[in-house]
C-alpha cells in the first residue's frame, strides 16, 4: 500500500519532446558500465572532497591529506575502471560472434572456436540490444576480475603517488608530526 | 583421458549455461546489470582488501584481529548502501515504465488501443502480450530510463551516503580507541591524546593520517 501511495504521488507523463526521447534512447545504447564509472568518478570529484574537507572529527592536516587522498583515489580508480572495463568489453565483443555477424566490408564472418568463445547459444542476432547488453555484462564481469588484481598493481601505487603530489601542490602539511 | 574429456565437456556445458543465463537476465535489463555488477565490484574489492591484510606479514596478528572485522564492516556499509539505494532507484525507474506512468507517444497509443486499465498501479505490466515494433520501443525506452535511474542511485549511494557513513564510522572508531588508550594509560599522562601504532606501544601525538586511513576504510572502488 505504501509503495502504491508513493507511485500515486508521481503524475502520469507522456514524453512529447523528441529530443528527450532521443536522449533516453542514446543512454540505452551508449551508456554502460565504463561510462557509468566515468559519471561516478566525475560526480565523486564534486562531492567526496567536499565531504572529507568538512569532516570536523579529524585535525587539519589529516583533513588536508584525506581530501588529497580522496581525489587521488577517485582519479586512479576512474582511470583504471574506465579503461579496463572498456578493454574487456571490446575483447568480449571480438570473441562473441554469431552466425549473423558481418565484418566492416559487410561479409559474413567465418566462425571458429576463438571468435565464438563467449557467444551464448540463445542469442539470435548480433545487432539486437539484448546481445549488446549481454556483451557489456560479460565484459564487465571479466573486468571486475582483472581489476581485483590491478587494484593493487596500479590503483594503490598511483593513489599514493598522486596523494603525495596533491599534498605538495597544496602547500604541504603544517605540522609534520603525524608521519 | 575419458575422464578429462568428460570434465572438459561438463565445464563447457556449465560455461554455456552461464553465458545463456547472462544473456537472458541482463540482455533486456541493463539497469539491473549495472546494479549487480556494481555489487560484485564492491564484493571483489572488499575481498581483495581483506586478503591483502591476511597475507601481510608486517601486520601483527593482534592488529589483524581488529582490521579484518573492520574491513568486513566497511564492506557491509559499502555493499548495503549501494545495493539498497541503487536497486531501489532502478526498481522505481522500471516500474514507472512498466506500469505505464511514464510513456512515449507510441506506447501511449498502444495502451489506449489495447484499453489497458489500471495505468500507474504497481501490479500493471503494459508489456504483457506486447510484440513487434512496439515491444522494441518499450524495451529501448525501459532500458534507457532504467540506466538513468540506476546511475542516479549509484551517484547518491557511492558519492554521498557512503562517504558520510564511512566518516562517521571512522570518527567513532577513533574515539573508541582513544578512550580505551587514555583509560589504560591514565595514571601516567592523563591529559594527552594517544594513538595506537603497534600493539601495546602507545605514542603520544595528535590523531594522524595513518589512524584516519585505518578507520576510514581503505576500500578502492573498482
Amino acid at each position: 500500500m505504501a509503495r502504491q501511495a508513493f507511485y500515486d504521488v508521481i503524475p502520469n507523463k507522456v514524453i512529447e519532446s523528441e529530443k528527450l526521447r532521443r536522449g533516453i534512447a542514446w543512454v540505452n545504447k551508449e551508456i554502460s558500465t565504463p561510462e557509468n564509472r566515468l559519471i561516478l568518478g566525475a560526480t565523486a570529484l564534486m562531492s567526496q572532497p567536499f565531504i572529507d574537507g568538512h569532516n570536523k572529527s579529524v585535525d587539519e592536516n589529516t583533513r588536508k591529506v584525506s581530501v588529497c587522498r580522496t581525489i587521488a583515489k577517485i582519479v586512479a580508480g576512474t582511470f583504471t575502471g574506465y579503461f579496463i572495463r572498456k578493454g574487456c568489453i571490446k575483447a568480449i565483443d571480438k570473441w562473441s560472434k554469431l552466425p549473423t555477424s558481418v565484418n566492416k566490408a559487410g561479409q559474413k564472418i567465418k566462425l571458429n572456436r576463438l571468435n565464438t568463445l563467449f557467444s551464448p547459444s540463445n542469442a539470435i542476432s548480433d545487432l539486437s540490444d539484448a546481445f549488446m547488453q549481454y556483451k557489456n555484462a560479460l565484459g564487465t564481469i571479466v573486468a571486475l576480475g582483472v581489476m581485483t588484481i590491478t587494484n593493487f598493481l596500479i590503483d594503490a601505487p598511483l593513489t599514493k603517488y598522486l596523494t603525495n603530489k596533491f599534498v605538495a601542490a597544496s602547500g604541504g602539511l603544517k605540522h609534520d608530526n603525524s608521519k | 583421458m575419458t575422464i578429462l574429456n568428460n570434465m572438459a565437456d561438463l565445464a563447457s556445458q556449465k560455461f554455456m549455461t552461464f553465458k545463456n543465463y547472462l544473456y537472458k537476465n541482463y540482455g533486456e535489463s541493463p539497469g539491473k546489470m549495472l546494479v549487480h555488477t556494481g555489487v560484485l565490484g564492491w564484493i571483489l574489492s572488499s575481498a581483495a582488501q581483506v586478503f591483502a591484510i591476511v597475507i601481510n606479514d608486517k601486520i601483527p596478528a593482534k592488529e589483524k584481529m581488529f582490521l579484518i572485522p573492520q574491513e568486513f564492516a566497511d564492506a557491509a556499509v559499502n555493499i548495503l548502501s549501494f545495493y539498497v539505494v541503487t536497486n531501489s532507484f532502478t526498481s522505481v525507474g522500471n516500474k514507472l515504465v512498466k506500469s505505464g506512468k511514464l510513456l512515449t507517444p507510441k506506447l501511449k497509443k498502444y495502451v489506449d488501443e489495447k484499453q489497458i486499465k489500471d495505468i500507474g498501479k504497481i501490479t500493471t505490466d503494459i508489456s504483457s502480450g506486447m510484440t513487434g515494433e512496439v515491444r522494441d520501443e518499450f524495451m529501448k525506452f525501459k532500458g534507457g530510463v532504467s540506466i538513468i535511474f540506476s546511475t542516479l542511485g549509484s551517484i547518491l549511494s557511492c558519492n554521498i551516503i557512503t562517504p558520510l557513513l564511512r566518516n562517521q564510522y571512522a570518527a567513532k572508531k577513533q574515539k573508541e580507541i582513544m578512550a580505551m588508550n587514555e583509560k589504560k594509560d591514565a595514571p601516567q599522562k592523563p591529559d594527552t591524546q594517544k594513538t595506537l601504532q603497534k600493539p601495546n606501544d602507545f605514542v603520544y601525538k595528535p590523531l594522524s593520517m595513518s589512524d584516519y586511513i585505518k578507520y576510514s576504510g581503505s576500500n578502492m572502488r573498482i
